[in-house]
């Protein structure tokens, strides 16, 4: 693989990344509120790489006028999936603070290392 | 009049309408809440049933959704794996919705018992819609929605340990998922198909072209699902969460949600990616350790823990690896004890969540340590859990052997016959945590009056020291209906093995 590839599809690389991260903060993170974050981090990362991967260079929002047809259009299907993506993101995102906020009712922390001292 | 050709459709909404209506009993009528999910899940079991003669004799039904065709629309198909897996999960189900009439009452606070219904029914209606559908994006919407739900059934019992259960599983499935649907993307990518059928033909004629991309896709699904389906060294979420929910939701939980994510893992390997490439690719051999891993060491967890539920949530981890080993083995007789092994393990498992219902319903305990004499006060409980727990070990005349004994011969077909002594060491290693259980139920007498003073009944002991179980009859009917079903799938094994050629046929051939 040369670098002209790797810089022509760069949002991938890029998307991978984010992923990447986003996985190491939910794993690694302590507080719960930053592994929620991470969490959105990483679902974030997965809807760029979908998004790039609908994208055509060159094409046009897939609109299609009769009087005047483009040559390309992007492929609309990818954002269309990601708008349902968002909304199952958006949901357990709202479930997990849910729990985080019983949890602090419970401990009085959000740090999950000191659970365990509670118990 | 409803045309039958739509039934399948009916299999979603007839359980997704209810779940979303369940509220206004819960407000209102919280005693209604409970035969209501009974009357859903009979309709559903008989709907399923009906669909599940259909394709007896092999054969599938495809449905499209809205009236668009296949590669731009959503496709359902009833296949003979969907079919059944259709009816063991209403069936259960039934069982279970009965069974929850007391439990729910027992264990829960009385808030919490109408809105556990709704995700009771929710998580049903999306497992259901995640074994029938063939669509790519469809399959990740309802794996969102099982995980959520069961999420939200582990979290319904309250307490702290519950809640920090619940979150622990939805962080891990929800990392799980975002895997899952990178998978996807990626297929998407290779393919420029949703369909899963048509990704398949795609990628049958130019896998070759894209090696390094199928391998991270094929990782990115093993990692995702076996995080969901508790894949030995990923199980670990599963003990807390299967251990601190209700009765009902554990046997949900244990017996069928992690095994429909199996099932779209063995759809997407088999139908997408078929087996020549699966055979093909190092993920095989990654499935088939794990799952030698699990075997042994999800027996070894078991064994040192002393909660009933606690141990009977880490030999779901051990039971996950056979399934797994044959999914990995991918002969015709492993993918067919596989499925043999699925079927029965969410039988054995229901029955066994059951039985630690009925005791903890009966007499409060929760310990291992405390059953002694449980035999002679609760003799049906004790009954039917002898009889899951001799199909745990794989004692002839229940399912259990005979699962064992196909994957034997599929590990012989596949020519990797060292997984024998696997399968004999993980069989010991079964009785080993399960035998001292069932002395401790007959063998040994029950503790001193006055220890445990929490024993509503524990006055009425008469001068034998026999006497039936002192649980509801929604109790008994469904601890005997899955113990009764084990011995009826180790008797007549031999029919359902006809039905599972046809599966076999179906994604191998």
């Amino acid at each position: 693989m040369n670098l002209e590839v790797l810089l022509a599809n760069y949002p991938y690389f890029v998307a991978v990344i984010i992923f990447g991260v986003g996985t190491l903060i939910v794993l690694t993170q302590p507080n719960l509120i930053k592994k929620v974050i991470g969490l959105n981090i990483m679902t974030n990362a997965i809807f760029l790489f979908f998004i790039a991967l609908g994208n055509i260079r060159g094409g046009e929002a897939p609109i299609v006028d009769p009087a005047a047809p483009a040559a390309l259009y992007i492929n609309p299907l990818p954002s269309a999936l990601i708008l349902t993506g968002i909304v199952v993101g958006f949901s357990t995102t709202a479930f997990a603070m849910a729990l985080i906020v019983k949890l602090y009712y419970f401990y009085g922390t959000i740090n999950a290392p000191e659970f365990m001292k509670m118990r | 009049m409803l045309p039958w050709s739509k039934l399948p459709f009916l299999l979603i909404l007839a359980g997704l309408i209810p779940a979303f209506t369940m509220p206004v009993f819960a407000r209102w009528k919280r005693n209604f809440c409970a035969p209501y999910a009974v009357i859903v899940s009979g309709l559903l079991f008989s709907i399923s049933l009906s669909l599940f003669v259909k394709v007896l004799n092999g054969g599938a039904l495809h449905l499209h959704v809205g009236g668009w065709a296949p590669p731009w629309g959503i496709e359902i198909v009833i296949e003979p794996l969907s079919g059944m897996m259709a009816v063991l999960i209403t069936g259960l189900y039934f069982l279970i919705s009965i069974y929850s009439y007391s439990a729910v009452r027992k264990e829960m606070n009385e808030e919490a018992q109408g809105w556990f219904y709704v995700e009771f029914l929710l998580c049903m209606t999306a497992m259901l819609g995640l074994v029938i559908t063939n669509d790519l994006f469809n399959m990740y919407v309802f794996i969102e929605v099982v995980s959520l739900s069961a999420c939200a059934l582990v979290v319904s019992k309250g307490g702290r340990i519950a809640v920090e259960a619940s979150l622990k599983y939805l962080i891990l499935a929800t990392i799980g998922s975002g895997f899952i649907l990178f998978g996807i993307g990626i297929l998407y990518m290779i393919t420029g198909h949703l369909n899963m059928s048509f990704a398949g033909a795609v990628l049958a004629g130019n896998a070759a072209g894209y090696p390094y991309l199928l391998w991270a896709a094929m990782s990115f699904f093993v990692v995702g699902f076996g995080v969901k389906s508790a894949l030995f060294p990923l199980h670990l979420w599963l003990p807390d969460a299967h251990a601190s929910a209700p009765s009902p939701s554990s046997a949900v939980l244990s017996a069928l949600v992690v095994k429909v994510y199996i099932i779209a893992l063995f759809k997407l390997f088999f139908i997408v990616f078929g087996l020549e490439l699966y055979q093909e690719s190092y993920i095989r051999w990654l499935i088939l350790i794990l799952a030698s891993m699990a075997m042994m060491f999800g027996s070894f967890f078991a064994f040192v823990q002393l909660e009933l539920k606690r141990r009977l949530a880490y030999s779901t981890v051990a039971q996950i690896g056979y399934i797994y080993l044959g999914i990995g083995l991918g002969t015709p007789w492993s993918v067919t004890a596989a499925f043999f092994h699925l079927v029965v393990h969410a039988l054995m498992k229901t029955c066994l969540f059951f039985c630690a219902g009925a005791i903890y319903y009966q007499t409060g305990r929760k310990k291992v340590t405390q059953l002694a004499g449980i035999g002679s006060i609760m003799p049906l409980t004790a009954a039917a859990f002898t009889v899951a727990a001799f199909s745990m070990v794989g004692v002839p005349l229940t399912g259990g052997f005979i699962s064992k004994f196909m994957l034997a011969q599929g590990s012989i077909e596949a020519e990797y016959p060292y997984f024998i002594i696997l399968i004999v060491i993980s069989g010991l290693l079964n009785a080993l945590y399960y035998f001292p259980i069932l002395w401790q139920v007959y063998f040994t007498s029950p503790p001193a009056q006055g220890e445990n003073n929490d024993e509503p009944h524990h006055a009425q002991i008469n001068e034998s020291g026999f006497r039936w179980d002192q649980i509801p009859l929604s109790m008994k009917i469904p601890i005997a209906v899955t113990a009764l079903g084990i011995i009826a799938l180790g008797v007549a094994g031999i029919f359902a093995y006809d039905y599972l050629q046809r599966i076999v046929e179906f994604f191998l051939c």
